[in-house]
């Protein structure tokens, strides 16, 4: 029996917060990246830290908790290019599965 | 630097673990880039093999374990750094769906060993974390397991072997039932006692390990070999009935704890 028809016999109903908790849990790991020695997430906060400093190396604690020195420009061009590529699937897929009912 | 993945399937009463390491191996080969070492033993390989591992390890399966649907052959997991041939390994479950590149990332992290101390739960978000026990800590998984041929991880396995032979003992000052030797409870005693009585942030994969739990069914959307569209149906039981619901999921692991659903999915 394919998909659709067990889901139409069963009468069973779309659960769109188990979809969007989903989401978070697949979208949440892909934000994360190593590179220079430490483990960073593609996130707003780190993103934007990254973009108001001018110096070349800055030290950023990483999600290990460890304080890593880093090529500012090198990890912010990552960090901005793995969070655009994310947030792009993630909103395609939540799109997706928005329409449904 | 020669990276791989080992399985360990050993064929019980009630399942075919070959199978399933079978089809997870190829879904290895395909996601992932990865050869695949086998270890199993000789009752278990069939005369006719479909599928050419890049390494079978012939072992002798401890079948001392015992759960509550039958014997349960997974002892003996801490043979897996003598028996893998790669300088980095990723040691899966037989009963894990690979459906993207994900794992390869754990080759990144900036340690030696990792594996899993979250886990989620399909359509049951919120979940609690699973325990040794009450009075003790969180588990750690050793569904999927990554480590180097390092001195450390080499003690964290011998210490692994040395827990499974002293069960009742860690059992005991833990409190929690040693009837069922458990890898995720013997790989969290170990890792601990390894690294001082204390889970490095470093050891843990830093995304959830998720599991397709109890009151749940995965199905495939469709019968590619290389499928990674599923529905999940949940039954959800309110007033003493049942109402399901379903969520469709796409290119993300899952670990499937019901061998039976398994089996479905992998089957022609």
């Amino acid at each position: 029996m394919d998909t659709t028809s067990l889901i139409s016999e069963a009468k069973a109903r779309f659960n769109h917060n188990s979809a969007k908790a989903y989401l978070k849990d697949k979208y949440d790991s892909k934000l994360i990246v190593a590179d220079q020695s430490g483990l960073w997430k593609a996130d707003l906060q780190t993103i934007t830290f990254l973009s108001i400093m001018d110096d070349n190396f800055v030290i950023l604690i990483d999600t290990f908790n460890n304080p890593v020195q880093v090529n500012r420009d090198k990890l912010l061009v990552l960090l901005k290019e793995t969070y655009n590529q994310v947030m792009l699937e993630w909103y395609k897929e939540w799109k997706e599965l928005e329409s449904k009912r | 630097m020669s990276r791989g993945a080992l399985l360990f399937a050993f064929n019980s009463p009630k399942y075919n673990y070959y199978e399933m390491a079978v089809v997870t191996a190829k879904r290895i080969n395909h996601f992932l880039g990865l050869p695949v070492t086998l270890v199993t033993d000789s009752e278990s390989l069939p005369v006719k093999q479909s599928y050419q591992f890049d390494n079978i390890v012939i072992a002798t399966a401890d079948k001392t374990n015992k759960r509550d649907w039958g014997v349960w052959y997974n002892k003996g997991r801490y043979r897996a750094y003598q028996f893998s041939p790669y300088d980095e390994t990723i040691l899966l479950d037989t009963d894990y769906m690979v459906n993207s590149d994900k794992l390869l990332k754990t080759f990144d992290l900036p340690t030696d060993f990792c594996c899993h101390d979250n886990t989620s739960f399909l359509m049951h978000p919120g979940a609690a974390q699973e325990m040794l026990s009450v009075y003790s800590f969180n588990t750690l998984w050793a569904t999927v397991v990554m480590f180097k041929k390092t001195k450390r991880a080499e003690q964290i396995f011998n210490c692994l072997e040395m827990v499974q032979n002293n069960f009742e003992h860690y059992a005991n000052i833990h409190g929690f039932i040693s009837a069922t030797f458990r890898n995720d409870y013997g790989l969290t005693l170990a890792t601990r006692i390894v690294n001082g009585h204390t889970t490095p942030i470093e050891d843990v994969i830093p995304w959830n390990l998720l599991h397709v739990g109890k009151n749940t069914s995965v199905y495939r959307n469709n019968n590619d070999e290389y499928n990674t569209e599923y529905t999940v149906m949940f039954d959800n039981w309110q007033r003493g009935k049942i109402r399901k619901e379903y969520i469709n999921i796409k290119d993300m692991d899952f670990h499937v704890m019901n061998k039976e659903n398994f089996m479905e999915l992998i089957s022609e």
